[in-house]
């Protein structure tokens, strides 16, 4: 072990280093130029307020976050969001995968099926779902009243009450079927050797799952939930077509905040202090799952 | 009789994932006294190609989808030239300090991004260079996001090519040029395609910085030219529903073609599936 890595540690030739360093400089200028600077651009904006006197430097946005209700609401609205819809595709996930980790009949037409709800683009997803859930014509409501249900208070997206709830079972049912076929693959990455050990030290079904099935399943769970989780913090693409944030701002979440107070307020240095708030946090739980990851590694 | 309750599950979800879609492409092929009737009807109807005509050749959306396939093919093109290079030499060399680990997970961590982030500077730094409402602005934003994808999946791909292969050509005389052209890209060959398709799938369904650097039909992709439409009062539904189906039926073929990759793709080759 340690001799190979101090094989693979050796710096290579250095006509293997030119060739090495040429062809990464394009990669890293445009990154540096597309990602990086835009960053430290937006924190200059971040930093200036306007006065009578044109633009000078000041904490006043940064400030100014601590009492806007609009942006603790549409915090709040993103951390029910992320956390429910977390929590269901990953219980909803992991048993569909249990269950279909073995032999089954038309398995590959049933995993080419999953893929079409998460490979839709956004706006199509947007579409479809307001199809569904328009309360006049859409196929939901019309469904319930055709087994006769009243469905005069079921608005969906168009009630105050409903509307989370609805933007949340649309994210379900797009994205159930990632961790799914993630945790699947993970399922089969598992050797039969200690579900045999299991069965010959004769537990029970819930013990092998308990001790033998979960803890070999961790590392494709963890990555599961940080890929999920990162998309869902910064949600908006779907929401914007089912709702644009309303009704009122009952969906609103951060992005959508972030947006309009830039493009439609065109109050950029506010939008850019917000957005390295959504940065931050997005960061500090990429930190955590990343520890968690590589503390399954080292042992 | 074990297996019953097991393929009632599988049905179900089948109906669950395929349905909402089937409804919007029935929606997209009826007149419009079906497209309302209640109980909806699922499977009996008059089928009219009105809505696409309507959609396609009356209303501007040929040019958005004209505009999305320009955009899409190109900043994938410009990702995978750069990004299949820096992965190589990712993959391949040890550079001082450590520093092809350090500039891997850089590279990686700059994909974390939160879309909205990027999105405020962008725009302001395209209306600077008077970059704003132009298919160039899209090519340059999506080529950058695209390439730490292609730089992490293809240097996985290159890992997994035997050292033992490449060194054989070199001790034949190929310069490393000479060997990565003639013997580790076919090796790579199918991962490339995967990796492509990808790229493709991510552009054309981009929908924040179109949203946001685009005004005009002139640069407009199909999502945003849906998107506007249907946060208007009045909602053509079978329009906006043809408009869908063209922009979903490509991605789900380029879906189906990548299938064995699509577990490690959208894991960033985390997950090797």
């Amino acid at each position: 072990m340690v001799k190979s890595k101090r094989f693979s540690s050796a710096v290579s030739s250095r006509s293997d280093l030119r060739l090495a360093y040429l062809f990464l400089t394009p990669a890293v200028l445009i990154l540096l130029a597309l990602t990086i600077y835009p960053l430290f651009y937006s924190v200059t904006v971040s930093l200036q307020s306007d006065s009578a006197n044109g633009p000078h430097w000041s904490l006043a946005n940064f400030q100014r976050l601590l009492s806007d209700n609009f942006f603790l609401s549409a915090m709040a609205h993103t951390f029910v969001y992320a956390a429910s819809a977390l929590i269901c595709e990953f219980l909803l996930g992991l048993g569909l995968a249990l269950m279909l980790n073995s032999r089954i009949r038309g398995r590959s037409i049933f995993r080419a099926t999953l893929l079409v709800p998460m490979m839709l683009p956004a706006v199509v997803v947007g579409v479809v779902w307001r199809l569904m859930l328009n309360p006049n014509f859409g196929a939901i409501n019309g469904t319930l009243k055709g087994f006769g249900v009243d469905t005069e208070s079921l608005t969906w997206t168009a009630s105050p009450r409903l509307a989370l709830f609805s933007v949340i079972i649309v994210d379900i049912w797009q994205w159930t079927p990632f961790v799914f076929l993630v945790l699947l693959a993970g399922l089969q990455a598992i050797p039969q050797e200690p579900y045999e050990a299991a069965r010959i030290d004769g537990s029970s079904r819930w013990q092998t799952f308990r001790y033998v099935t979960m803890p070999l399943l961790k590392p494709a769970i963890l990555i599961a939930l940080l890929l999920r989780t990162m998309d869902l913090l910064r949600v908006f693409d779907q929401i914007f077509i089912l709702t644009e944030g309303g009704p009122g701002f009952a969906t609103e979440t951060i992005s959508l905040y972030i947006y309009r107070t830039a493009f439609r307020f065109f109050d950029f240095g506010y939008a850019a202090a917000m957005s390295f708030v959504l940065l931050a946090i997005t960061n500090v739980i990429s930190v955590v799952y990343i520890r968690f990851l590589q503390a399954r590694e080292t042992t | 009789m074990r297996r019953i309750p097991k393929y009632l599950l599988l049905t179900i979800t089948v109906i669950a994932a395929v349905a909402p879609v089937y409804w919007m492409l029935t929606i997209s092929l009826k007149n419009e006294v079906d497209q309302f009737a209640v109980p909806p009807r699922w499977l009996l109807f008059t089928p009219t190609l009105e809505h696409y005509h309507d959609a396609f050749v009356t209303r501007s959306f040929g040019q958005y989808l004209i505009t999305s396939a320009i955009v899409s093919i190109v900043s994938t093109v410009c990702a995978l030239a750069l990004g299949t290079l820096a992965a190589y030499s990712l993959a391949r060399f040890r550079l001082p300090y450590n520093m092809d680990r350090k500039l891997s997970l850089w590279i990686l961590s700059t994909r974390m991004f939160p879309a909205i982030v990027t999105a405020v500077p962008l725009f302001l730094m395209m209306r600077n260079l008077g970059l704003l409402d132009t298919r160039l602005s899209l090519i340059l934003v999506y080529t950058t996001f695209n390439l730490p994808f292609v730089i992490w999946m293809m240097r996985g791909f290159f890992v997994e090519v035997p050292r033992d292969l490449e060194e054989a050509a070199l001790v034949d005389g190929d310069s490393r040029l000479g060997a990565l052209v003639r013997v580790v890209l076919p090796l790579v060959a199918p991962g490339l395609a995967a990796t492509a398709v990808f790229c493709l799938i991510v552009s054309w369904n981009e929908f924040l910085f179109a949203l946001v650097l685009t005004q005009t039909d002139a640069a407009m992709t199909l999502p945003v030219g849906i998107a506007g439409r249907v946060t208007q009062y009045e909602i053509k539904w079978g329009v906006m529903s043809a408009a869908g189906t063209v922009a979903m039926l490509p991605i789900l073929i380029f879906a189906l073609a990548v299938q064995r990759y699509l577990v490690r793709g959208l894991s960033l080759g985390a997950v090797k599936g």
